[in-house]
């Protein structure tokens, strides 16, 4: 099939469909309106397809997220029994934002989200590209795709604390061989840092690289085709084919790489416990402290739903500013 | 799908009742412990507990394997306030946690008059640890102590004798370091990393000055001369290079494998450490170590940190006397005496540390119980946990280098005050 | 159909006369993944010993299958890799059939409140599971299901379901409506279209969220820990944690076990591969 004759629902599917309505989609659906459902009919046939969803989500979700949302309304700290139950209203949320341990956790799982994700995202779009040339054996490159993110999180920080350990670790060995001074990583609070970040990225571009890769693998040849026909060279076909082609895979990722670096907790946990100090503390840590050790469930769960709303409002974000723009 | 599911689970569930239903009526027993509490030693025990009383049947139930891990699935379960659990294991820095969220049992009323008699069994430090407010809330499984581990080959190749001070220490440290010539060996090892133990690392050396937390009515009040002489002291550590520079990223165990791996001369570690040193196959120093209490200042007295385990009976539990009654077997000198042979855990009462039985398998526990009998607890409240917290933050913010002590000491005073009221 | 109708074919013909690029490329995916990899596969072969001996050696001096023969001896290793099986197999085919229909109404269907939909299974995942937990072990035990593989599924499958769903609905949307009209009018129902066309269309993006929500069962610990905590119902991600003691984390056992506990995930994806590109092929769309 050459250029000329794709029909034109092909190049439909090429709009980066999926988070909105599509006006498109409105269209085709009223062109072909008449030989499909009843609007009605197609209502009601949606509705009943989400009724699994939403039958899963009242059982399991509902009544532990009314009940975080109860909790951080009220006193609940088991390890002062006297100061009982009260209903306080949103003074654990106001105690938060006059919380200094809250501001700096928030302040690092802020940067660390700024730092990874773009990175992930960089780095997973970097291979899944790679991964998606023609090998001729294509499964240990896809498995070497998959690996670091198939590993338990828990896992990925404490190999990582090993690989910087400034003694025992390959990193400063390395460091070493090549004649350098080896770096104190986990000791000096910036390096700590880097040191977390990286490990981070290299865990997350993984899922990253997951998702683009399938979404690449949808791109039509024939838009390929088209570009090279136009004249276009390699970067310019990344431009304006693969990326654009690529965004809703791209956004997904990105909605989902965003909300698990809001709750980034294992891998700075594993390698440093927020040391040193509480230089390298997350949110997702704090939080984890209050409930779990501090028995401060009220706060906790004040700490938690500050934390979802952070996320909504990335989410959001993304949503407005790369679909907003669009349309 | 879903008619079927409901009736295996029906099935399942009659038949777990069936199940419970049959050996001796309301004398079923839950027992939870850690996967690191050898389970394999505490079953065995436990059997031993149903032979003698026939109609209590015991479940051992095994959790996560560290104190982190069972606080997780403990206060899950607590919090639910489930009956699931009877008898749990806590770790000694917890009983006022459980106390003030009233998950564990107090025994007093269980005990009568035998409560003083109970409680003097023990090492006097656990009449401190678990109770709580004049009331028992648990009774003490195993112990542990902070020792000061020492390469008996070198010491008395370079002519030096265990120190008792830590200036001895650091002397002969430095002199060994330096006849050795290896850039590997470092001369002290402890946990600097923001773990549990570093509050272990400051507060020795802080308690050795004189330091204690609370005055006598119990409000928090730090002796700055003190803190500052344990801060100082652990500095110079560093920057006499007896120490390694990164010792704030250094761990319980990382302390434990670089003594074993020959890289270290003295070094401060729990009780695990001494049999993982003496007896593992690839041990470079096994038949080379020594076990010294903890060295004290010129002039002063030593401390230790006291570590170990608690039983305690759940508040849910709805058998509560067969489980106090369990929790006496077990916390019993027979219970210690099980576990100090077959696990090599610290016995919780005295007479123990001189049983012959006990020291054909452990003979070094000769020179433990000193170092017990002198271990003091870390401070008991409810809010330990954030205690602790705050201790070891800046403990390692010290260490690493990125706070000055003053400053270190002030945060610490003032965050304490606010837990501690 | 000549060649593979994607990017991998239009690179093919850039890249056709310069294997170099494609072998550099392959070495930086393949060290990049597989590194830490390699590195706990050999740890698995050293003693403990080996790991604070200096300078850092990276080949064992001795290798040992010994931390394997202690990994399945002192845990019933295989007990919990079934359960894990178990558990995640079913969470996944539960997330992919219940994500899909939602997919379907959310890309294709003219539902309301299609971004309240959307913004609700979001949020799903952004609230720390911590702090879930306890309401998460009452509703279980509400339902009589604790230590059971139902107690995981259900869990399982709605933190499965926010992914799935919206990795489906960016495919589901992409495809053309003729075809799905097309086999419409050849007879078929809306959701037969669906399965017969839209699914298989969209075959890349249905294997990730699989994969996906596969390998986010096999992971997870933290409900492993507490809904099933009886040692006949652990999952392995929990089994991995036993072997470590209060302090002591045995690197070269706990290796063997990610070892083993990584071999399923390995077959799966060197199985669903040959899936994939066949569904690669399939998503090109026009064949």
């Amino acid at each position: 099939m050459t250029t000329r004759d794709i029909p034109r629902d092909e190049t439909d599917a090429a709009v980066p469909a999926g988070l909105r309505p599509l006006p498109v989609d409105d269209a085709i659906e009223r062109r072909f309106k008449r030989r499909t459902l009843g609007d009605m009919d197609e209502r009601t046939l949606g509705l009943i397809l989400l009724i699994p969803v939403a039958v899963l989500l009242g059982l399991v979700v509902v009544y532990p997220v009314g009940k975080l949302l109860w909790t951080s309304l009220h006193t609940v700290r088991l390890s002062e029994p006297w100061l009982g139950r009260p209903f306080v209203g949103l003074l654990n949320y106001r105690d938060a934002l006059a919380d200094p341990r809250f501001r700096d956790a928030t302040i690092n799982t802020v940067l660390y989200t700024l730092i990874t994700v773009p990175g992930a995202l960089i780095v997973g779009l970097g291979l899944a590209l790679l991964a998606n040339l023609p090998f001729r054996t294509r499964w240990p490159v896809r498995l070497a795709l998959l690996l670091p993110w198939a590993l338990p999180l828990v896992f990925a920080g404490l190999i990582f604390r090993w690989f910087f350990d400034s003694t025992y670790g390959v990193v400063n060995d390395v460091i070493a061989r090549l004649g350098f001074d080896p770096p104190l990583w986990l000791t000096e609070p910036s390096l700590a840092f880097a040191a977390i970040c990286i490990a981070i990225i290299w865990k997350t571009s993984s899922f990253m690289a997951l998702v683009l890769l399938a979404g690449l693998q949808t791109i039509p040849r024939s838009l390929y085709e088209a570009a090279k026909v136009d004249g276009a060279g390699p970067f310019q076909v990344f431009r304006r084919v693969t990326l654009p082609l690529l965004k809703p895979a791209i956004v997904v990722a990105l909605i989902f790489r965003t909300i698990t670096a809001i709750q980034n907790f294992d891998i700075p946990y594993a390698m440093t416990r927020g040391g040193p100090g509480r230089t390298t503390e997350t949110l997702a840590m704090y939080i984890h402290a209050t409930t779990l050790d501090f028995l401060d469930f009220g706060y906790g769960s004040a700490l938690a739903v500050l934390m979802f709303l952070v996320s909504m409002a990335a989410t959001a974000w993304y949503l407005k500013h790369i679909y907003g723009t669009q349309a | 799908m879903k008619p079927t599911t409901a009736a295996l689970l029906a099935g399942a569930g009659a038949s777990a009742l069936a199940f419970a239903a049959t050996p001796a009526a309301a004398q079923d027993l839950r027992v939870f412990i850690g996967g690191q509490q050898r389970p394999d030693v505490v079953r065995p025990l436990l059997d031993r507990y149903q032979e003698a009383n026939p109609g209590v049947s015991i479940e051992l139930e095994v959790g996560g394997a560290t104190s982190e891990l069972q606080q997780q699935y403990l206060t899950t379960v607590l919090t639910s306030q489930d009956d699931a659990l009877d008898v749990f294991l806590i770790d000694v820095v917890r009983p006022a946690q459980y106390a003030a969220a009233g998950w564990a049992e107090p025994l007093d009323s269980y005990l009568g008059d035998e409560r003083d008699a109970v409680l003097d069994r023990y090492l006097p430090v656990y009449a401190e640890a678990d109770v709580v407010n004049g009331e028992i809330v648990a009774l003490p499984a195993f112990a542990d102590a902070m020792f000061l581990y020492y390469r008996a080959d070198l010491l008395e190749e370079h002519g030096f004798e265990p120190p008792e001070t830590w200036e001895e220490l650091m002397t002969a440290a430095s002199a060994i370091q330096e006849a050795e010539g290896d850039d590997n060996l470092q001369g002290l090892s402890y946990q600097g990393a923001a773990i549990e133990g570093a509050n272990c690392t400051f507060l020795v050396p802080y308690w050795g000055a004189g330091g204690t937390l609370t005055d006598a009515e119990g409000n928090v009040d730090i002796d700055e001369a003190a803190a500052e002489q344990a801060f100082g002291f652990l500095l110079d550590t560093i920057e006499s290079g007896v120490t390694k520079a990164n010792i704030a990223e250094v761990g319980t165990d990382d302390t434990r494998r670089e003594f074993q791996a020959g890289n270290v001369i003295f070094a401060i570690n729990w009780a695990y450490a001494w049999n993982r040193f003496q007896t593992d196959e690839d041990s470079a120093v096994a038949g080379d170590v020594g076990v010294v209490p903890l060295p004290a200042f010129e002039g002063g007295e030593p401390a230790t940190c006291i570590g170990g385990w608690q039983w305690a009976v759940s508040a849910f539990s709805s058998n509560k006397e067969a489980a106090v009654d369990l929790v006496r077997f077990l916390s019993g000198p027979e219970g210690s005496k099980h576990l100090a042979i077959n696990a090599s855990n610290l016995p919780v009462i005295p007479g123990l540390y001189e049983d012959p039985e006990v020291l054909e398998v452990n003979p070094w526990f000769e020179f433990a119980l000193p170092v017990v009998l002198s271990a003091r607890s870390r401070p008991q409240s409810p809010r330990y946990p954030e205690v602790s917290d705050t201790i070891r933050t800046e403990v390692n913010a010290v260490l690493a280098g990125i706070k000055e002590p003053e400053a270190a000491i002030t945060d610490m005073e003032a965050r304490l005050q606010r837990v501690l009221r | 159909m000549a060649a593979p109708d994607t990017l991998a074919g239009r690179l093919d013909r850039a890249f056709s006369n310069n294997r170099v690029w494609i072998r550099l490329a392959a070495a930086i995916v393949l060290f990049n993944g597989l590194f830490p990899a390699v590195w706990i596969l050999l740890t698995s072969l050293k003693t403990d010993a080996e790991l604070s001996s200096l300078p850092v050696t990276y080949l064992p001096a001795d290798p040992t299958l010994q931390n394997y023969f202690t990994a399945f001896s002192e845990q019933p290793l295989l007990r919990y890799l079934f359960n894990s099986f178990v558990v995640a197999s079913a969470s996944t085919a539960l997330a992919i059939f219940v994500s899909s229909l939602a997919a379907y109404a959310i890309a294709r269907l003219r539902v309301p409140f299609r971004a309240a939909v959307l913004a609700t299974l979001v949020a799903v995942s952004t609230f720390p599971m911590i702090t879930l937990m306890v309401p998460l072990f009452q509703t279980m035990r509400a339902f009589g299901i604790l230590n059971t593989y139902l107690a995981l599924i259900l869990p399982y499958t709605v933190l499965s379901l926010p992914v799935c769903t919206l990795v489906l609905v960016s495919f589901f949307a992409g495809i053309p409506r003729d075809l799905e009209n097309a086999a419409m009018i050849d007879g078929c129902t809306r959701l037969g279209a669906l399965r017969k066309v839209i699914v298989p269309l969209a075959a890349p993006g249905v294997f990730t969220a699989g994969l996906l929500a596969f390998v986010n069962a096999w992971d997870e610990f933290l409900l492993a820990l507490s809904l099933t905590s009886s040692q006949q119902m652990r999952t392995v991600s929990v089994g991995i944690t036993l072997y470590q003691g209060e302090y002591v984390f045995p690197w070269p056992l706990i290796s063997a076990a990610l070892i083993v506990a990584l071999v399923p995930i390995t077959i799966l994806i060197v199985i669903f591969q040959e899936r994939v590109v066949s569904g690669l092929t399939a998503g090109g769309v026009k064949g």
